[in-house]
This record gives C-alpha cells, sequence and structure tokens, in this order.
C-alpha cells in the first residue's frame, strides 16, 4: 500500500516538474543557473574558508572542528525547530491526511507517508548546500571524490533525520499534552524550553575558554584534545559528526568510522521510536486538532466588540481598514504564523543580546574588518531568513478567497502596497534593531565616531527594502493560491530560488563594503586620514543595486496581480 | 444592463469563450447553461474581473470592465461557483470585509449585515470562523456578502449546489425578488428546472459558441421540436 502510495506521489511530482511547457522549461532552466550558481558560491566559500583558518588563523583541526560542531548544533536546533512547525501542517492539517483517512490505510502508513513527504521537501535545498560545503571543506583536506557521497548519505542526511525525527516526536507529544492545557501554554513552555536549551549549550561549550585552552598546546593544536569539552557534549549528535569529519580529515577513517556508526545506530533507534510513538497516539492526537480548533473558535463565537473589531469604526478609509484588520486576523489566527514569528524574534533578540556586549579587543586591520563583515551578513542574513518566512507567502496565502478581493472595486495596487508596507514595518523594524546592536561594540573601537552606525542605519533601511520588494514581488510571481499552508509556500521552488537571489544580493553587498570598511579600519588604527571619497562611489552602487532590485521586483510584483485568477 | 461585445478568450492554442455577443437588459434574469467546460465559467470570471479577455468588450452598467473596472466592479455582486473565504474570519467578519471593499460607511455595513443575517437565517453560526462552515454555510455567508452594497448587476456561478432545500429556496426567492426589483440576474446553473423556473431568458453554451438564446416562450416552441422536454433540447443543442 505505502509504494503504491508512493508510486502516485513520485509520478505526480515529476510531471509537475518535467512538466513540457515553454512557461516551465525556462523557469528550471533559470532555476538550475540559480541552484547552480549558489552551488559553486557554496564550494567556493567552503573550501577558501577552510583553507584561510587552516593557513591563516593556524587554529589548529580541533578547534576548527568544535567551531563546526556549534555550527552543526544551530543547523540542528534550526531543522528541528523548522520540522515541528512544517510537520504540525503537514501531519495534522493536511487535506490529504483527511482524504487518506476515509481509505484502508493505516496510521502509521500515513505517519510515515507525510513524515517522508515533509522531510523531503523542506531539506532538499539543505541537502545542496550542505553537499557543496562538504564537497568545499573535504576538496581542501584531500577527500577521495567517493567520500563525498558517502559521508552526505551516511553522515550528513542521517543527522538531518535524527533532528526530523525527534521534531515530530515532540510534535506528538504537544498534541497528547495540549488536550489539556491547552495550545498556547504548551507551545509556550516548548518555545521557552529551546530557548533556555541553546543559551546553556552556548553557557557551558563557553567558546572563548576554550580558545584560550587550546592555544596553551599551541603548535601542537590538531591533537585531538577531548579533555576541554564539557562531558555532556559526547551525548549530542553534532559532536559525534563533528568528531567524525575530524578524524576523516586527520587521515583516520577507522577512528572516524565508530561516530558515524553511533549517529546512524541512533537515528534507526529514533525513527522506529517515532514508528512506535506514532502507532500509539498519531491518530488520537490527530483528533486533539479538532478540539484545540474548536477552543479557539469558542474566542470568536462571542458578540461582543474587541480590539481590531471589523464592527469598531475606524479613521482609516474603508477600504484599508477592511484589507489591514483581515491581514491582521488571518495572521494572529494562524498559530503556524505567530509561533513562528515569536521563535524568529527570540532568535534576533538573542543575536542582539550576544553582539552588543561583545568585547572586540585587538587593534588590527583585518580582524576588525571581517569581525564587521561577518557580523553585518549574518544581520542581513536574519534578515533575508525573516523575508522568506514572512513576505514571500504574502501574496499566496489570500488564497482561493482571492476572488473576493479580485472582484470587488479595489485597485489591486493598494493591495500591494498594503501588504509591502506591513512587511516592511516588520522587516526593517528588525534590521534597524540589528544593525543598531551590531555596531554598538565598534563604538567605543572607532572612539565614539558615527560613521560606521550611520553606515548601519542607511544599509538597514536599503536593505530592508530591497528585500521585502523582492520576496514579496517574486512570491507574486511564484504564486500559488492552493497552498495554505505558510511554510510549504517557503520552502518551495520558487522560494527557494528567491532566496538564492536574497544570498546573492547580501554578498554583492558584502564585496561592495568590504574595500572601504577595510581602508577605514586601516586608517583609524594607523593614524592615517580617512578620504571620505572612498565611501562614496561604493555608497553609490550599493544603492543603485538596492533601487535595481527594489524597482524589478515591485515591477514583477504588480505584474504578477494582473494575471488571470 | 450587461453587454457583451464579440468576446473571446483564448488559453494558449485553446479557445474557451469564442466571439460571444449579449445583451442582457435591466431587470432581467438570464440563465446560462451548458455541458462541463463549455465556457460558462469563463464567461463569468471575464466579467467578474477574474479573468481578462482575449478579445472584445464586457459592459456591466455602462462600465467598460477594461477601462473602467473599478466603476464597473463598483455595481457587480459575484458569487463563485466554490463558495472560498478567509478561513480564519467568521462570516461576520467577511461580511464587514466585504462592505468595507465596496467603500460603504460602518452604520450601513451594520444594518446591511444585519438585515441579511436575519434574511439568510445564519445568526446561529455566523460569529464562528468559517473553517468550520459546511458547503452550504459558506455559499448562504458568499450570497449574503454580495448582496452587501445593493449591485445593480448579479453574476452567479452555480448557485444552488451544496445548499439544503431550504436554504435553496431562500435563495431562489432572493433572486426572484432582485430581478423584480430591477437587478439584472445572470446566473449559470446545471439544473434545467431552477433555469426553466426563474430565467426570462435561457443561453445555452458549447465549445464556447452560444448554441441557443431565447425566451421562456422561444424555449416552450422550440421544446415542441422534440419531445416537450427540456433536457432533449439541452442534449440535442450540445451534441
Amino acid at each position: 500500500m505505502l509504494l503504491h502510495i508512493l508510486k502516485y506521489k513520485f509520478l505526480s511530482f515529476f510531471k509537475t516538474t518535467f512538466d513540457p511547457r515553454m512557461v516551465t522549461a525556462i523557469r528550471g532552466i533559470g532555476s538550475l543557473l540559480v541552484f547552480g550558481g549558489f552551488g559553486l558560491v557554496a564550494y567556493v566559500g567552503s573550501y577558501e574558508m577552510t583553507r584561510f583558518i587552516m593557513e591563516q588563523t593556524r587554529i589548529g583541526l580541533f578547534l576548527y572542528h568544535r567551531f563546526i560542531s556549534m555550527m552543526l548544533f544551530v543547523f540542528f536546533m534550526a531543522v528541528n525547530m523548522g520540522n515541528i512547525i512544517v510537520s504540525y501542517a503537514t501531519l495534522y492539517k493536511s487535506a490529504e491526511v483527511n482524504f487518506l483517512f476515509t481509505k484502508p490505510v493505516t496510521f502509521t502508513q500515513i505517519f510515515i507517508l507525510k513524515f517522508l513527504d515533509n522531510f523531503l521537501y523542506s531539506s532538499s535545498t539543505l541537502f545542496l548546500v550542505a553537499f557543496m560545503v562538504l564537497f568545499g571543506y573535504g576538496s581542501y583536506f584531500g577527500y577521495p571524490w567517493y567520500t563525498f557521497l558517502g559521508v552526505l548519505v551516511g553522515v550528513l542526511v542521517p543527522f538531518m533525520f535524527l533532528s526530523a525525527c525527534l521534531a515530530v516526536l515532540v510534535l506528538m507529544s504537544v498534541m497528547k499534552v495540549a488536550s489539556r492545557w491547552g495550545f498556547r501554554k504548551v507551545m509556550v513552555v516548548i518555545g521557552s524550553s529551546y530557548a533556555a536549551f541553546v543559551f546553556l549549550f552556548f553557557r557551558f561549550t563557553n567558546p572563548i575558554k576554550l580558545v584560550n585552552r587550546v592555544s596553551m598546546y599551541y603548535p601542537n593544536v590538531d591533537q585531538y584534545l577531548v579533555q576541554f569539552d564539557p562531558g555532556f557534549l559526547k551525548f549530542l549528535p553534532n559532536n559525534w559528526v563533528a568528531d567524525f569529519l575530524f578524524f576523516f580529515a586527520k587521515g583516520e577513517p577507522a577512528m572516524a568510522m565508530p561516530f558515524a556508526a553511533l549517529l546512524l545506530l541512533v537515528t534507526a533507534g529514533m525513527f522506529v521510536l517515532c514508528l512506535f510513538v506514532a502507532h500509539r497516539f498519531y491518530y488520537r492526537s490527530w483528533l486533539v486538532t479538532f478540539e484545540v480548533q474548536a477552543s479557539s473558535n469558542s474566542v470568536e463565537a462571542g458578540r461582543r466588540i474587541k480590539r481590531f473589531d471589523f464592527r469598531k469604526e475606524s479613521i482609516l478609509p474603508p477600504q484599508i481598514e477592511s484589507l489591514l484588520k483581515k491581514e491582521y486576523f488571518t495572521f494572529f489566527r494562524e498559530p503556524s504564523q505567530w509561533i513562528h514569528l515569536l521563535l524568529m524574534a527570540v532568535l534576533v533578540v538573542i543575536f542582539v543580546l550576544s553582539v552588543r556586549n561583545l568585547n572586540l579587543g585587538v587593534r588590527v586591520t583585518n580582524i576588525q574588518a571581517m569581525t564587521y563583515l561577518v557580523l553585518y551578513a549574518f544581520g542581513v542574513f536574519l534578515s533575508c531568513s525573516l523575508a522568506l518566512r514572512f513576505v514571500f507567502p504574502s501574496l499566496s496565502l489570500e488564497g482561493t478567497a482571492f476572488w473576493s478581493q479580485r472582484s470587488s472595486p479595489l485597485n489591486l495596487n493598494k493591495v500591494y502596497f498594503l501588504k509591502f508596507l506591513i512587511a516592511l514595518a516588520l522587516v526593517m523594524g528588525l534590521a534597524l534593531l540589528i544593525a543598531v546592536a551590531s555596531n554598538i561594540p565598534f563604538v567605543a573601537l572607532t572612539e565614539r565616531r558615527p560613521l560606521l552606525m550611520y553606515f548601519g542605519l542607511f544599509s538597514a533601511v536599503w536593505v530592508s527594502l530591497s528585500l521585502v520588494a523582492l520576496n514579496l514581488g517574486f512570491g507574486g510571481y511564484f504564486s500559488n493560491f492552493q497552498e495554505k499552508n505558510p511554510i510549504r509556500i517557503a520552502s518551495s521552488q520558487g522560494a527557494t530560488l528567491t532566496f538564492l537571489l536574497s544570498l546573492v544580493y547580501l554578498i554583492t553587498l558584502v564585496v561592495i563594503i568590504s574595500v572601504p570598511l577595510f581602508r577605514y579600519f586601516e586608517s583609524l588604527f594607523l593614524f592615517l586620514p580617512f578620504d571620505f571619497k572612498i565611501i562614496v562611489v561604493p555608497g553609490t552602487i550599493f544603492g543603485m543595486i538596492s533601487a535595481a532590485v527594489t524597482g524589478i521586483s515591485v515591477f514583477i510584483g504588480m505584474r504578477s496581480l494582473q494575471r488571470d485568477f | 444592463m450587461i453587454e457583451l461585445r464579440h468576446v473571446t478568450k483564448k488559453f494558449g492554442s485553446f479557445t474557451a469563450v469564442d466571439d460571444l455577443s449579449l445583451i442582457i437588459p435591466d431587470g432581467e434574469f438570464f440563465g446560462f447553461l451548458g455541458p462541463n467546460g463549455a465556457g460558462k465559467t469563463t464567461t463569468i470570471k471575464m466579467m467578474a474581473g477574474l479573468f481578462s479577455p482575449t478579445s472584445g468588450e464586457i459592459i456591466l452598467s455602462g462600465f467598460n470592465t477594461a477601462t473602467q473596472p473599478i466603476e464597473a466592479k463598483m455595481t457587480v455582486a459575484y458569487i463563485p461557483d466554490q463558495p472560498f473565504l478567509y478561513d480564519k474570519l467568521t462570516g461576520r467578519e467577511f461580511m464587514y470585509f466585504v462592505g468595507g471593499l465596496f467603500k460603504m460607511r460602518k452604520k450601513e455595513i451594520r444594518e446591511k449585515v444585519d438585515e441579511l443575517i436575519e434574511h439568510f437565517e445564519i445568526g446561529d453560526w455566523v460569529d464562528k470562523r468559517t473553517e468550520d462552515y459546511s458547503q452550504g454555510m459558506r455559499q448562504r455567508t458568499t450570497i449574503a456578502a454580495a448582496l452587501i452594497h445593493e449591485p445593480k448587476v448579479m453574476i452567479i456561478d452555480e448557485p444552488m449546489v451544496g445548499l439544503d432545500p431550504k436554504s435553496a429556496k431562500i435563495v431562489r426567492e432572493t433572486l426572484k425578488q432582485k430581478s423584480r426589483e430591477g437587478i439584472v440576474v445572470f446566473m449559470s446553473t446545471h439544473s434545467l428546472p431552477v433555469a426553466e423556473e426563474l430565467c426570462d431568458r435561457i443561453g445555452i453554451i458549447n465549445h464556447g459558441r452560444l448554441a441557443f438564446v431565447g425566451t421562456r416562450s422561444d424555449l416552450a416552441a422550440y421544446k415542441q421540436k422534440f419531445d416537450g422536454k427540456f433536457e432533449s433540447v439541452f442534449l440535442e443543442l450540445t451534441k
């Protein structure tokens, strides 16, 4: 039965993907070019970063792989949290599940189908990125060609699969408890626990202390200095992967294999546990969604007039008021929307708090300029993720009910710009906050010179405009009014393409600002005069590229609204 | 008044509506019939502004839908074949939302919503989210919302689908009443008895072209050429 259903799912997938029509072919070629380009950038970036760290900074194999472990931890948590939210939609809210429950298919089979669907659908881009990063990293260490595929399939995929299994287990537990405690309360508890876990991980791994300890062993920093690891680390899968890579890079594959075996064993065990729990609780927890929905529905059942109620008088023109209130209610009554926003807000707050108190120390041009660029790139990356998740799906989420606006006496540009402004307020607000926080550590370093802060604010405004325009415009171009799940829209092929374009934009900005930034720090630390003309040309190019991205995207987005509905 | 002038709609090489011309005066109840895929919904979607015609013109209440779309839509009530609503809004909220889109003042909306809730007997569940509505509940909410701004033209695609007998009766009587008040009603339906009962004039479309247009008496005369049944006429014209 499972194979029968899978056969038709694959048939449907291939027919959609390899549609012979010209438009689809052009889109496919465009996607291939962008994906290919991005893969190349990931490969070169990974190779060059590894080379820089191993040959320039000479921090040694152990420390490098401990940093990889930390990145893998963040990656694991991101995949995990993403899967909790996506699985809620695929396992509990999908129309396909409703259909399959009426057919002679067991609950466990339905669970396996939807779980794999979810995992493969939402992780396909991550596979590409992970493979190309691994390719770059492995090329530096001279891995034989066949090992790349082996490491991807035998280590990285199980690592992501483990994260997904854990996510589904958490989700089923949440659904079980939610019927007693209420969905919101349980989600707040889970969210807080995750935030606390991330905080404690970094508190106990303490990267600065680790660097100081390992530095004492210089130049023997390629040793396996496991005695500096806190005890709990050996139980975490990110560490198994990092240790596997460490021994592989060191040329001791025999030492690496036990870590891969442990990972595979735990992943298989976790999947079996998932199946067992699904066999017992999936159907029951699926029924809980109706209870949760019924209880949340009773909120609107009351007839008293509340805040933002449609019945309340407003000073705004009627069309704007209606659209605004509709946006407000459709967003805040959809748990996958506000919970995800809350999670991203927590991430931004963690970033802001960590960066604010950063002690930059040494007055070395290369180090400070690199630190600034890394912080800058990370800040823009956060904005890219935020825009992809909340702005890209915005037009598609109008859904099949969009007929009510398309057939009403409403100028659709109004709908577009209202969505644009709402998204801009969100993205720009957070971008400005990130910009201010990440410039605070440089205030003391630059003896209170305001140039970097001004640049941060200038950049935040342009980047927000461009990212909102790009995501809304391409979200319109790739709109899918049949899909109700915002996370699936944000992980569709069109969304991935848009995200890659955002990253190309981000890399372009980093390249543009790098030269004047190095010059600026050089002049500051070497007490040389700084010629402000140096920033005029890059600043103009920055503005022009951003304006072009904004203009072209707005044009594409508005044209998409004129299409037949 | 509704006027369609040589309207054609093509999807690639496929012609869904082919050189369709029609004039429907105020107060007329026009029934639009045809087999599946004949071009009924495409025609209706062009009139409602959801599709743009490949060629030809559509004039609603004197406004060209291509050059004066806002003015034209201001006069129209469109009821789609699938009553899709915003799942997270309640029925009442959806009606207020639509009222706002038609630039109505809050007081007007409030009065009209209360009147429509009572007329369509939807008070028991109108304050629940529409995601919990049945097909019939959604259909009644959609029809109620469409009437909120006192339209001059009603364009309706399959209004009786999913309605229970009582709801269907309310809808039939409402449409008849609106027609008597001078509103043009353009209704697509698969139900031949409904068309015969309600419509002043009937058009049958097949392969995107009008195969028959005539009043009820024209139809009655035409029926006599066959076995006196509308069904036989329909099947012959759409062969």
